[in-house]
């Protein structure tokens, strides 16, 4: 499949040495997209959660243990798995910047893009979100609310694109040329450590873009070939190599 | 004409084909997938003007420093602040949820009285006041106030009320506020320890759990994404000793395993290699110290606290040849640990010349008080509130006719709750000032609700940890949720009914007088700016503490075969927050699942123990038992078993009541030898297949 | 009857079949005027603003530009309907006109401090994101010769000389005024491949979508 080529790309790369699982992006995020809580989160299937920190280990023993943490948000793949299973076109990569968008009131909830997605990132409505004791009056007017019945997932905070966009427009810039960081997802603002980096993959100026062609750098699953957006660095060679599946003697770049 | 059923059959037919001429089934088949696109019960986007109010949180314990987005008058997201000293482009998980709090099942709604069949009564205010004043006035001297607020003045307006009732019994829930001022002046110092992490080159944390809850997190954590360039070789090194894995030892360049408890004895065993290889400090006790510190070899440190010599004599090393180093100490659970802990670390601060240099610790000045009556940060560090209910546990004292608890959650937060709840059922009268119906709420005679610090004045200085003076104000971003009122204008209202002559008529008077004292501009304050001062108190002196050390750690508790180590996470809220609505999604599969809590212990450990991943267990000491399953983490020290806080709450709502179980309830209370303070940093355990 | 039934070809055949088609087409016609005519009434609702808002006072007698209500914010959004406080920058203790309607908003709403809930024409729905700075004369004029206020008009109803507000006709089944607009009528515009280049443009679903 070809891959659609847009002027803007954007992308992150997080830095897997930086995160110390604190958990700021994925509160960060609920708040901003308007998911609602959940009294019970412990079945993590059900759960809806656009960033999700999964643990990772080097798997040896005390005292040579060592711990990772990585934050998935949807990985705006290239040729993304997802889209191409879609019945409704309720999913696509068709815009400039190269975000996987997803029309919730369009989808009809067959649910074959979460079989489709490699990454889990795609969650679906089990039930109707519930924010008990008027905890909807602190919903953002950016994100629409998804009742049950449809798939939803990250969107890279699209709206704050859009937001940024109509800015420079008032403003007289041009709003395809933005200066880096006046557009930023809020998990990336809101992390603490500086983990994740965002930014346009295409803009050789910005930081994401010389992070992506660092040695350092891996994406996940990388040898599907869905030429994802999302970079993870590392200086440690145990983390990129759970990144992909390697074979015990084989070796990994950077 | 008779319509015949082949008429009508017509008639039918000709109306079919007309209707499907018209709109009528288009339209109606497009209205209708539009209808189920807005369900009644689902929530609607509503618009406004975006904008922002910078404030300061009173509620994340890091005292974060954020902006309030509004859309119209409705605050939405509390959002990290880049110019914020105390945000730095950051924000905590517990933080980020703090708009989301305003609206939180568990919020007080109105004021309440408990009745003599244990249910909830709503009252009024007036009648609240009433029964407040009435209370206050009958108890007389005989009252406790119990403040849950660190860097608040509020703490002087409590404490000047206790005072001119003619009791000396204020306290602030434990943390590591206590030991580090008591170690200070035990060092014959002035003002409070500060730590300039962000000039410093080479960070070693002793227990302090730098990146998630120590002091001023979100500082803490700006430095290390400075000092921590993507993608490149770190600028500064940070070291953390601790006995697990914790989110500060996954981001630090080094984990250096290290039992619960022994930070201090770490300390002196470094001090003791850095003293032979020449250092030495210009102090009246350095011939004492240098005495104490020899008894630490690398190999007696290394039987005490599992770090080997080779680590040990690596560390002090890198120390040394560090420009720049600075040592933080505490408890990895950011409250038990003695006064010892924090002389131990700066007597290492103070041989690497750390002490009042750039990148190093820093003595800062504190505002003098403004409410004649109350006492200062210093007094109030010294009262201790875990052995003050001791000793009312054990009878050696009376308990008090009354306490008042302002923010505060003993009844869920210290050690040994149990016991602690005994002490409250003496006290005829209690009262909480609460946000949230908590465990001690629930224990309270009288509830009575406070708007958040998002919804009220209240005030910051120099939280510890802090690398400068500072002070701010947080300001109200939208009026109260619930029908609140902030506990010190409730207060000033009743003491001034009961004359008691505290100085100030509002609560706007205290703080504008402790602006002035802090040498802030309070018009500026007003508008959300922050005051910063670079000034360091004057210090004549300066001791080292020895014999404070040397009494401490020649008593010091044995590690017991199999201890606990108590991990404490921000993102699971405090014991006055609970785990807050957004949060609990961050709470990762094997630490909870349903109700019940994992502990986490390594492979070895558990095959000592004849246990397996997710067996249930039970652990057991002389202070109480839990129970929980076992998760296998390889990062936790062998013999050892890390529990999470911050689960097994009895009150607050579906997201956190009944998660889990409380890890205060083994904690055992010991006394340090030598200062009195209370200690709950080492704690044996059994363990038994439940 | 079973005769008929049994001998369909009798005498009365013809005039049987004309009578019989008649059936038909009064059921055609009564279909189509239910359709067309009745339908739409029974659909909608009619419904008044709550404050008669005329612009014709504003703009001809007060001398106001359409931008001093609808402005761009300096965040980028659109103001698009002014507070019941900025309002009150002018409407505040005494009527300035002589209209009722001015006296009752004065009374009902800027002393109360409450909003106005009025309705708007061309509500969109929660996942529609609609950008008024992109839809600039500046961006359209590139081609097209709009006036101000032919460029507002391609969306909203030109009420700039109304003196009475125009009924509002709310959808009974969907709740969305009659006037808001299909995508199919955004991809007049959207999807029409001149426009690609010249604009920014596109028919990407996030261009839209939230």
């Amino acid at each position: 499949m070809e891959t659609k080529e847009f002027t803007i790309k954007w992308g992150m790369a997080i830095d897997l040495d930086k995160c110390t699982g604190c958990g700021a992006c994925m509160v960060a995020c609920q708040a901003e997209n308007n998911l609602a809580p959940i009294a019970d989160a412990s079945n993590k299937i059900k759960v809806m959660n656009w960033i999700t920190v999964y643990e990772l280990s080097n798997g040896k023993p005390y005292p040579e243990h060592d711990v990772a943490y990585l934050p998935r948000p949807c990985q705006q793949c290239g040729h993304p798995p997802c889209v191409s299973v879609c019945p409704v076109i309720a999913t696509d990569k068709n815009e400039e910047g190269g975000i996987v968008s997803q029309v919730t009131p369009r989808c009809i909830g067959c649910r074959y893009c979460m079989a489709a997605c490699p990454y889990h990132a795609r969650y679906f409505n089990w039930r109707d979100p519930v924010w008990p004791g008027g905890l909807e009056k602190a919903l953002t007017p950016d994100v629409s609310v998804r009742p049950r019945g449809v798939v939803e997932k990250c969107t890279f905070c699209h709206h704050r694109w859009m937001a940024a966009k109509d800015k420079a427009i008032v403003e007289g810039r041009d709003p395809m040329d933005l200066p880096e960081g006046e557009y930023v997802t809020s998990c990336t603002e809101a992390c603490p450590n500086g983990a994740i980096t965002f930014g346009d993959l295409n803009n050789e100026e910005h930081e994401v873009a010389k992070l992506a062609s660092s040695k350092y750098a891996h994406r996940l699953l990388e040898r599907l070939g869905a030429d994802t957006q999302v970079y993870y660095v590392s200086r440690r060679e145990w983390v990129l190599r759970q990144l992909d599946n390697y074979l015990e003697d084989e070796k990994v770049k950077g | 004409m008779a319509v015949d059923r082949r008429g009508f059959l017509k008639f039918v037919a000709g109306a079919t084909t007309g209707v499907l001429a018209t709109p009528v089934p288009w339209k109606l088949l497009d209205d209708a997938s539009i209808w189920t696109q807005n369900w009644s019960w689902i929530p609607r986007n509503v618009d406004g003007e975006n904008s922002y109010i910078s404030t300061i949180s009173k509620l994340c314990p890091s005292a974060a420093g954020m902006k309030i987005r509004l859309v119209g008058n409705r605050p939405v997201r509390a959002l990290p602040d880049d110019n914020h000293p105390l945000s730095m482009g950051g924000i905590t998980a517990l933080a980020a949820a703090e708009v989301q709090l305003m609206y939180s099942p568990s919020r007080v709604k109105r004021p309440l009285k408990h009745s003599g069949d244990g249910a909830y009564v709503a009252i009024s205010w007036e009648e609240a006041e009433k029964i407040l004043k009435e209370n206050l006035r009958r108890a007389g001297s005989k009252i406790a106030y119990v403040s849950g607020d660190e860097t608040g003045t509020i703490n002087e307006l409590l404490s000047g009320m206790a005072k001119e009732s003619g009791s000396e019994d204020f306290y602030v829930m434990p943390s590591e506020v206590q030991p580090a001022a008591r170690a200070f002046a035990a060092m014959n110092g002035n003002g409070q320890l500060g730590y300039d992490i962000e000039n410093s080159d080479y960070v070693l944390a002793l227990g302090a759990n730098i990146l998630e809850s120590w002091g001023t997190v979100l500082r803490n954590r700006a430095a290390f994404k400075q000092s921590h360039p993507a993608a490149e070789k770190p600028t500064v090194k940070y070291v953390y000793a601790g006995p697990v894995q914790s989110n500060t030892a996954a981001g630090a360049d080094e984990w250096l395993p290290a039992k619960s408890g022994t930070e201090a004895i770490v300390a002196l065993g470094i001090a003791n290699l850095l003293i032979k290889a020449g250092a030495s400090v210009n102090a009246p006790d350095f011939a004492e110290f240098k005495a104490l510190a020899a008894q630490f070899t690398p190999q007696k440190v290394a039987s005490l606290t599992g770090v080997t010599p080779a680590k040990l004599k690596a560390i002090a090393v890198e120390l040394s040849k560090a420009e720049r180093p600075l040592v933080l100490t505490g408890s990895e659970f950011g409250q038990g640990t003695g006064v010892a802990t924090v002389l131990a670390g700066t007597a290492v601060n103070m041989l690497l010349g750390s002490f009042g240099r750039e990148g190093g610790v820093k003595a800062l000045p504190l505002a003098p008080k403004v409410i004649a009556s109350g006492m200062d940060r210093s007094e109030i560090a010294d009262k201790d509130l875990v052995a003050y209910l001791s000793r009312i546990s054990a009878g050696k004292v009376p308990a008090p006719r009354a306490m008042v608890f302002y923010e505060a959650n003993p009844v869920y937060g210290l050690p040994q709750p149990a016991a602690m709840a005994k002490v409250m059922d003496k006290v005829p009268f209690k009262v909480a000032f609460t946000s949230f119906l908590d465990e001690t709420a629930q224990a309270c005679d009288l509830i009575l609700p406070t708007p958040l610090g998002l919804e009220r004045f209240d005030d910051v200085e120099t939280p510890y940890g802090i690398g400068q003076a500072f002070y701010a104000l947080a300001r109200p971003v939208a009026p109260c949720a619930v029908d609140g009122k902030p506990a010190a204008d409730v207060l000033l209202n009743v003491a001034s009914q009961l004359n008691m002559d505290l100085g100030f008529a509002t609560y706007e008077e205290v703080l504008q007088a402790k602006a002035e004292a802090a040498g802030a501009d309070w018009d500026s304050l007003m508008e959300g700016e922050f005051f910063t001062s670079d000034a360091v108190a004057e210090q004549s002196g300066l001791r080292l503490g020895a014999a404070v050390m040397g009494k401490a750690l020649a008593a010091a508790p044995k590690a017991a075969k199999l201890s606990i180590a108590p991990v404490q996470k921000l993102n699971i809220g405090t014991p006055n927050t609970a785990i807050p609505p957004y949060n609990n999604k961050t709470i990762r599969r094997w630490e909870l699942q349903k109700n019940e809590m994992y502990v986490a212990m390594n492979g070895a450990t558990a095959r000592e123990l004849g246990v397996v991943k997710h067996d249930r267990i039970k652990l057991t000491n002389s202070s109480g038992s839990i129970q929980a399953r076992v998760n296998i983490f390889e990062g936790v020290m062998p013999n050892t078993i890390a529990v999470l806080m911050g689960f097994g709450h009895t009150a607050f709502d579906e997201f956190s009541k009944g998660k889990g179980e409380n890890v205060m309830e083994l904690l055992t209370v010991g006394y340090e030898a030598g200062t009195g303070q209370s200690v709950w940093n080492v704690a044996g355990v059994n363990v038994s297949k439940a | 009857m079973e005769e008929r039934l049994l001998h369909p070809a009798d005498g009365n055949s013809t005039s049987r079949q004309f009578g019989g088609a008649a059936p038909f087409f009064v059921g055609l016609v009564v279909a189509l005027i239910f359709g067309w005519w009745a339908f739409p009434g029974m659909l909608f609702s009619e419904q008044e603003q709550p404050i008669n808002f005329s612009h014709k006072v504003h703009i001809q007698d007060a001398e106001m530009e359409c931008s001093a209500c609808h402005y761009f914010r300096e965040d980028g959004t659109f103001a698009g309907l002014p507070t019941t406080e900025s309002c009150a920058e002018c409407h505040s203790d005494e009527p300035l006109g002589e209209d009722p309607e001015e006296a009752r908003f004065i009374k009902e709403y800027v002393e109360t401090g409450k909003e106005v809930k009025w309705h708007v024409y061309q509500k969109q729905p929660d996942n529609v994101f609609f950008s008024h700075a992109a839809h600039s004369l500046e961006s359209c004029n590139n081609c097209h010769d709009f006036s101000e206020v032919e460029l507002c008009s391609q969306c909203h109803i030109d009420v700039a000389n109304m003196d009475k507000a125009p009924t509002y006709y709310e959808n009974k089944l969907t709740t969305y005024s009659k006037q808001t607009m299909k995508m199919w009528q955004c991809e007049r515009c959207h999807a029409h491949p001149e426009h690609y280049g010249v604009t920014r443009s596109s028919n990407a679903c996030f261009v839209c979508h939230k």
